[in-house]
């Protein structure tokens, strides 16, 4: 029901990778307003050189979901009871993961009564970057370590216009980081970035590899990690000079994000939108927030992105999703509330939108 | 008859392309000699007509010589030579002045281009520091040329092309593009091939 | 679930006490505007699980709310202004005309196209009198300017090659003129006519004087649409077979020469009909001519069925959505196909995959 103000509340737990984040969402039926009361993340960090494995990462969220829930309980200010509903990731994501915090999610609706709404990972990510920048019908660029689509909406369905053939940009950076022996803290991705404003002085040459609207990484991640090697052994780069990490985070980077920005770009002009909103974890870039508005500006158009608290998985875009699905009368009973490893973006019936 | 001038689409104002085609000339083996001596009185493109099909096919060559002129990409000496080897649709230089340049005893029909640019000072001649104009270059050709000039059209050219030759050098023979026109057609195929013609003196050095 | 004395950590100072450290990470991480150097290290790590994960490290983040979390970028070079000021942007937009159209022509050039993939101008080349297209692909500024050039380079090279070498095989495509594939451009010969995609429009348009003509005719396999259709499928079966995939194929991307004029033979034509009237027979004019497969720009060499039943994919596709009226002569197009390619068959046959595919492949989270 809804709280003293009127206002109905969701709760949403996030954790199909390594990000647990639980936040809590309230929409002011008035004002139209989506307002967020609590938005508490723990990332489990794996140690250089490494990457999470499925197994440890849920054993984490096991671990810390309790005391996430109540920290994002405590800030929200607001009462269990006024809670309207429980809102978790059904998918797309890492299986052990995903359940574990799904046990969480339904473990709390039976605790306090609440009915459960299963969310599209993706489509929380896109609603949340809609509310939290207010572009009405922009091109969705989806970067993350497990999904990288360019999507647009149409007819009650985020449609998706071209994505990756083998595996996500997020994960191509991620493991490019792990050859490098790059921190995962706070996140490999940061670390390139960091690394990559250091160099400049040589692009290398690294395969591109754009296919109508889709792109793949895994060559160009064979390729990077050739040159590691090469670069570890003391031997010179393609020009005859000798090059370093740096410099290889810096061409990867160029290579792969220009990769990305022409599939929006292509996207854009096929449905005839300027607008474009970066999602996910590879949004927080700068350079490539960078690149993206530059494209726009020739277009006259704008890139719209938000910062680490909301591009980086996180529990309040499941709430928020959850329960505008939730306002249309979606739930999803106990018995269905499982998880699943492959959920597509265009698999879910936007009811809330024309 | 006089010197035509030549006018080709998308080439700078300040260039200016001069042409003649000379039938039945005597002094090849005195022509050459002068592109060999390097005579800066003979800075010309002289190529053998019978390898020529048409006014676009020397303006596709002539084009592109203009274009690598332009760019500073010139692969020859000078833009007189590039045109030469620009008919070529391989990277063989010397292949090429042997095909499309002067053969004496071989060559009958010569036609001959011209191109007048803004040099820079390095590149003026030492000996003349006049600009050409096509009466001084057309005086300068019909004195040294032994042969009879005729209108440069495509009803000339034709008179004088060597099929074979050019279907050889063009690697024309049983490409299904032209094989697949009716036989019949003759005018039909010759247009086919003009294309791939034209197509290969564009894609020469890619 | 109460930490105990929590360990010390990756070589990190244990904290005094867990509240505390609530309270110091709530402090810190509430700021007006965090961006990404607000990502400092966790350095007091508190939460004690009950299995010690040794060797990992957990990042708390409050993320809180009460700070302003809209970050937009407005990127256009001109301020909030109305449709006024883009429509100028637009205008200059379109006119820096690549260096190569800058010198003297018969005529100047025009602008027909411009989209993602660059500028597609008319105008003449070698003489004034051979009309041509210039492809004209500009500099893009948000890439790094060597990758830029590389990239335009290689792709322009490629299809010009791809031009020519379908050409040569007697596929109906332009003739490359001429390329400077390192300064932006190719020029290929302009076909007369007009997109199939209109053609087949104008006559879907007509509206018969009488139906029973056309349903007879569609019915006898004979009526000049199918003629088309089966046309266009001989076209496709031929580029496939020299190993290329156009990799856009639409009915915008084919173009509908009509024949040279000549004294027409109209009897002809209405026999064909199975009718003679005059009106099926100026209607059957319509669709007459050679197709010609145009703009080769994400054409890729590739001989996998997959690749090839994609290219009809995306054909059939974008037929049903805009020709809805004929969508089920698509079938004579993919006939056509099968009877004039040894592999169309098994093409076909990937085709009911891709298909029922949809898009190619589920994502994994």
């Amino acid at each position: 029901m809804p709280d003293a103000k009127g206002r109905r509340i969701a709760l949403g737990c996030e954790g199909s990778a390594n990000k647990l984040g639980i936040g809590i969402i309230a929409h002011d039926p008035v004002t139209g307003e989506a307002i967020v009361l609590s938005n508490v993340r723990d990332t489990f960090v794996s140690p250089p050189g490494t990457g999470f494995l499925p197994k440890d990462t849920a054993r984490h969220h096991r671990a810390y979901f309790v005391r996430v829930a109540k920290k994002a309980l405590a800030a929200s200010g607001v009462s269990i009871s006024e809670i309207d509903c429980i809102c978790y990731t059904k998918g797309p994501g890492m299986g052990g993961p995903l359940t574990s915090v799904a046990v969480g999610a339904r473990t709390l609706a039976l605790l306090w009564g609440k009915e459960l709404v299963g969310v599209n990972h993706c489509v929380g990510h896109i609603e949340m970057g809609r509310a939290i920048t207010g572009a009405s019908n922009p091109v969705v660029l989806y970067v993350s370590g497990g999904n990288t689509q360019v999507i647009a909406y149409a007819e009650q369905r985020y449609r998706i216009f071209g994505e990756t053939l083998d595996i996500a940009v997020g994960n191509c950076l991620d493991r490019f980081a792990r050859t490098l022996e790059i921190s995962n803290d706070p996140a490999p991705g940061y670390n390139i970035e960091q690394l990559a404003k250091q160099g400049g002085r040589v692009l290398l040459d690294l395969p591109y590899a754009v296919k109508g609207m889709d792109c793949s990484f895994s060559g160009i991640l064979g390729r990077a990690d050739d040159l590691a090697a090469q670069m570890k052994a003391g031997e010179p780069g393609p020009d005859g000079e000798p090059f370093t990490p740096a410099d290889l985070c810096f061409s990867l980077q160029e290579t792969v994000f220009a990769m990305l920005v022409e599939i929006t770009e292509r996207a854009m002009a096929h449905v005839g939108s300027n607008q474009v909103l970066i999602v996910g974890g590879v949004g927080c870039n700068e350079r490539l927030q960078e690149m993206m508005g530059a494209m726009a500006a020739e277009r006259g158009g704008s890139v719209y992105a938000t910062d680490e608290r909301f591009c980086i998985d996180n529990g309040i875009m499941i709430a928020h999703a959850g329960l505008l699905a939730y306002e249309t009368g979606f739930r999803t009973p106990l018995e269905e509330s499982t998880c699943t490893q492959r959920f597509r973006t265009d698999e879910v019936f936007v009811k809330w939108r024309d | 008859m006089a010197l035509e001038t030549l006018q080709i689409e998308h080439v700078p104002s300040d260039h200016h392309v001069y042409a003649a085609l000379f039938r039945d000339v005597q002094n090849v083996d005195f022509l050459q000699a002068q592109l060999i001596g390097k005579n800066p009185e003979f800075e010309y493109a002289f190529i053998d007509a019978s390898v020529i099909i048409s006014r676009t096919h020397l303006l596709a060559a002539i084009f592109r010589a203009l274009n690598t002129l332009t760019e500073g990409t010139l692969q020859t000496p000078n833009v007189h030579s590039d045109i030469v080897i620009g008919l070529s649709p391989t990277n063989n230089i010397s292949e090429s002045y042997r095909r499309y340049g002067l053969t004496p005893s071989k060559t009958r029909d010569v036609l001959v281009i011209k191109v007048v640019y803004p040099k820079l000072s390095s590149e003026n001649s030492t000996i003349t520091n006049e600009v050409p104009t096509p009466a001084s270059i057309w005086q300068h050709l019909t004195t040294h040329i032994q042969g009879k000039p005729v209108p440069l059209t495509d009803e000339e050219l034709a008179k004088s092309t060597d099929w074979q030759k050019v279907r050889k050098y063009y690697k024309l023979n049983g490409v299904p593009g032209v094989e697949r026109i009716d036989k019949a057609d003759e005018e039909g195929r010759r247009r086919e091939m003009e294309g791939l013609v034209v197509s290969g003196i564009a894609l020469r050095g890619l | 679930m109460c930490p105990s004395a929590p360990p010390e950590r990756n070589g990190r100072q244990a904290p005094a006490s867990p509240k505390q450290k609530f309270a110091i990470i709530n402090k810190t991480t509430a700021q007006p505007n965090p961006s990404a150097t607000n990502l400092s290290p966790d350095t007091n790590r508190t939460f004690n699980p009950r299995d010690p994960l040794e060797n990992y490290s957990t990042r708390l983040m409050d993320t809180s709310p009460q700070s302003p979390p809209t970050k937009k970028r407005k990127m256009a070079t001109s301020t909030s202004t109305a449709a006024a000021a883009s429509s100028e942007q637009e205008q200059e937009h379109q006119f820096p005309l690549p260096p190569i159209l800058t010198h003297p022509s018969a005529a100047p050039p025009t602008l027909i196209t411009q989209g993602a993939e660059g500028r597609l101008y008319k105008t003449t080349f070698f003489s004034p009198d051979i009309p041509c297209a210039l492809k004209y692909r500009p500099p893009k500024p948000y890439r790094h300017p060597i990758l830029d050039a590389r990239l335009t380079k290689a792709r322009l090279a490629f299809e010009a090659k791809v031009l020519e070498r379908c050409r040569r095989e007697g596929v109906p495509v332009p003739a490359v003129y001429a390329q400077n594939a390192a300064a932006g451009w190719i020029a290929v010969e302009w076909i007369e006519g007009a997109p199939v995609r209109v053609k087949i429009n104008e006559w879907l348009g007509q509206r018969p004087k009488n139906e029973e003509e056309e349903k007879a005719a569609l019915e006898k396999d004979q009526g000049p649409l199918v003629e088309l259709m089966k046309r266009i499928g001989s076209a496709i079966a031929g580029l496939h077979r020299t190993g290329v995939v156009h990799g856009d194929l639409t009915t915008s991307n084919m173009m509908l020469r009509p024949p040279p004029v000549k004294t027409t033979t109209t009897t002809e034509e209405g026999e064909t009909n199975g009718v003679s009237s005059e009106e099926a027979q100026e209607k059957a004019k319509l669709l007459e001519g050679d197709v010609v497969i145009i703009d080769f720009g994400l054409a890729n060499q590739s001989q996998s069925d997959e690749d090839r039943a994609t290219d009809l994919y995306v054909l059939e596709r974008a037929f049903a959505s805009t020709h809805p009226r004929a969508e089920n002569l698509f079938e004579h197009l993919l006939e056509s196909y099968k009877q004039s390619f040894k592999k169309g068959a098994s093409v076909l046959h990937k085709l009911e995959d891709v298909r029922m595919r949809g898009r190619k492949r589920s994502m994994i989270g």
